[in-house]
């Protein structure tokens, strides 16, 4: 049987109203554990997998599948409107995104995320279907060395501007809080004395109108809103107009690609690490790239689209070798062998129909994510209107939650909450706390691999050098490494820069 | 001299970094070749000293420590000791009762909501997301005292 048969039988499985309706449950399960800070694709998937236990295989496998690549539509909901990422993989949304939304163009920002998630999601699952077997085949080639090598190359990413992660979510919650009472505090002390108490601001609100909690432009203290006069124009901010629309398919389409070797490649954090390196490409090539951390559409495009490719690219290994690239293909293996039904080569030609329907249900499920995102921008905008007050108290019961969810263990919220506290201090010395999270992230795999690799090549260094692959990308690391020392060097040899800085040193004297 | 804030960051750095130096004593640090349990954290503790050591000579262009903003530290202290009232309370209380009283007290304590207003909010919200969690989804939350 062919593809084009294989995909259409998947069709006339995926298309059954009651598997539609768990592909739609998934999806919006999914989009909500993308929303919430604290709950990641893993602990939704999990908390959710005995209730797939009544349903049949393909059921279950689609809507947990659903909730899975759900959550990367999701993730950047609050990325770009807290600067809080609903899961790791939106990290390097919350650069540009929460700056576009800072800038009152929220709205354009997640409509930019949803269709680029919408395009890199639906061009993943062609991929999926039309090349997983050599994809897949190269994915074996990847030994501890190369993933070494691979881990190797990271140096370069933390040299992006990289904000806040999903580890600081409680500082984040914690500080803004905190700035947010400091300001209302200021705030008070800013109006008259017989006006500071509350009920006599209400009342000269209802006099004057001023403060309203709707009208954040005009009074971000009362609408607890973090961006003061940019949330008014983000709920006003109109969808990207078409050209903007169509200029981002170029970013999407690099973020695809840039996808594809880590979402393959890289066990466990594929769709993390494919984000990170769709940013660094996408700032490597762009034409303004001191536009990227100031809210460069790009910046949200790429990492976005990224995200979602990796996240459908994790399918692959899972269903056509059997092999977990990670904790959530790990469970979804699970949620097949509970019904019976190993994964592995077995599957396409064993179950067709719930391998090539479990496909075909992914480019529905794309398309339903794009029709529940893009209405629901505005109701996501809209989430700004909501006091901060209101907001970080949620903030914290989903953290508690989410974390304590995942392995029913009271330690692990202790030590999210230290970590709360440390990337409180953190920024508040002015610290980047994403190359910290950066090293817990990468660390033990890190260490692994060359542990392995050393044991294979008997204590032999060369090893690293010997692989075609890791060489290649041993390379790629000392180009990156040797192109940030000459960025370095050219910046400080600029004659431009020290003209600048001269200028600017004599007119501070001549203002003085 | 003036105490700048990177004299103090660096310096957590070098304590940290001894820190995990102490904590790692007893590890093998092995071979090159064959590196035992104790090489990497020894190897990341000398770097974060070393790093530490380099912030605070290069302090000079930090801000100093006087400088910095202090004003939110109590509100950040006071949801801090909630939050870790909240999960002590977690296990024997529950999901529900822990949560209804962590949001009353973040809103009408920590943030002087009205007192209503906190109270629907609180429960509200616990409300709904038990049903969501535990009725919807079926997935059983933290029973505590309340049995369910």
């Amino acid at each position: 049987m062919g593809t084009v048969e294989s995909l259409l039988l998947g069709f006339s499985v995926a298309l059954q109203p009651d598997v539609l309706w768990y592909a739609f449950l998934g999806c919006l399960v999914g989009t909500i554990v993308g929303v919430l800070p604290g709950i990641g694709p893993l602990s939704g998937i999990s908390i959710l997998l005995p209730a797939t236990f009544g349903l049949d295989t393909t059921k279950s496998v689609v809507m947990l599948a659903g909730i899975y690549y759900g959550s990367q539509y999701g993730g950047s909901t609050t990325s770009i409107l807290m600067r809080i990422p609903g899961e790791a993989a939106s990290v390097m949304t919350c650069i540009d995104g929460y700056a576009m939304a800072q800038k009152g163009r929220a709205g354009a920002a997640l409509c930019i995320a949803a269709v680029g998630s919408w395009i890199a999601g639906t061009f993943g699952v062609i991929m999926l279907t039309l090349i997983a077997p050599p994809l897949a085949t190269f994915a074996l080639r990847f030994g501890p060395p190369e993933y070494t090598a691979l881990l190797d190359a990271r140096p370069g990413v933390p040299r992006l501007h990289v904000v806040d992660l999903a580890a600081a979510h409680l500082a984040d919650g914690v500080l803004r809080a905190s700035a947010r009472h400091h300001r209302h505090r200021q705030h008070d002390r800013t109006l008259p004395v017989f006006l500071r108490h509350p009920r006599a601001r209400r009342r000269h609100r209802h006099r004057t109108g001023r403060g309203r909690p709707v009208r954040p432009g005009r009074d971000p203290v009362d609408a607890g809103c973090e961006h003061g006069p940019q949330c008014h124009r983000a709920e006003a901010a109109p969808a990207p107009a078409q050209p903007a629309g169509m200029a981002r398919v170029g970013h999407a389409d690099r973020a695809r690609f840039a996808s594809r070797l880590p979402g393959r490649a890289h066990p466990g954090s594929a769709h993390i690490i494919s984000s990170f390196l769709s940013y660094a490409l996408e700032r490597r090539l762009s034409k303004h790239p001191e536009q990227f951390g100031k809210g460069a559409v790009a910046g949200v495009a790429g990492p976005e689209s990224a995200n979602n490719a990796a996240s459908t690219g994790a399918f692959v290994p899972m269903l056509a070798l059997g092999l977990p690239t990670g904790p959530i293909t790990a469970v979804l293996i699970a949620a097949l062998m509970i019904h019976g039904v190993p994964p592995g080569p077995t599957l396409v030609n064993e179950h067709p129909n719930i391998f090539w329907g479990f496909v075909a249900s992914m480019y529905v499920g794309n398309l339903m994510l794009l029709a529940l995102n893009l209405p629901l921008v505005g109701i996501f905008v809209n989430v700004l209107r909501i006091p901060y007050a209101y907001l970080y108290p949620l903030v914290i019961m989903f953290c508690i939650v989410g974390v304590y969810e995942v392995n029913h263990s009271i330690v692990d919220v202790w030590i999210m909450l230290i970590m709360g506290v440390v990337g409180y201090g953190l920024r508040k010395f002015g610290l980047d706390p994403a190359p910290l999270v950066l090293g817990l992230v990468i660390a033990p795999t890190f260490e692994m691999s060359l542990r392995q690799s050393l044991i294979m090549s008997n204590g032999n260094w060369t090893i690293f050098v010997q692989r075609p692959i890791a060489a290649v990308l041993i390379a790629v690391c000392a180009l990156l490494l040797a192109l940030a020392a000459l960025s370095v060097i050219r910046a400080r040899k600029d004659w431009r820069s020290k003209l600048a800085e001269a200028e600017s040193g004599e007119g501070a004297k001549a203002r003085i | 001299m003036t105490l700048r804030t990177d004299h103090i960051a660096g310096g957590v750095f070098v304590a940290l970094g001894l820190a995990v130096l102490a904590l790692s004593g007893d590890l093998p640090v092995g071979t090159l070749s064959f590196p035992g349990a104790g090489m990497m954290p020894k190897l990341v503790a000398g770097l974060m000293i070393l790093f530490g050591l380099l912030i605070i000579v290069r302090a000079g262009e930090s801000a100093p420590l006087a400088s910095l903003p202090w004003g939110d530290l109590t509100h950040a202290a006071r949801i801090v000791a909630i939050t870790a009232v909240a999960i002590a309370l977690y296990q024997p209380l529950g999901f529900v009762v822990t949560m209804v009283l962590l949001l009353f007290t973040l809103t009408f304590g920590a943030e002087r909501r009205p007192l209503f207003a906190a109270a629907a909010f609180s429960v509200g919200v616990v409300a709904l997301t038990y049903l969501l969690f535990a009725v919807v989804l079926k997935t059983p939350l933290e029973p505590g005292i309340l049995g369910f």
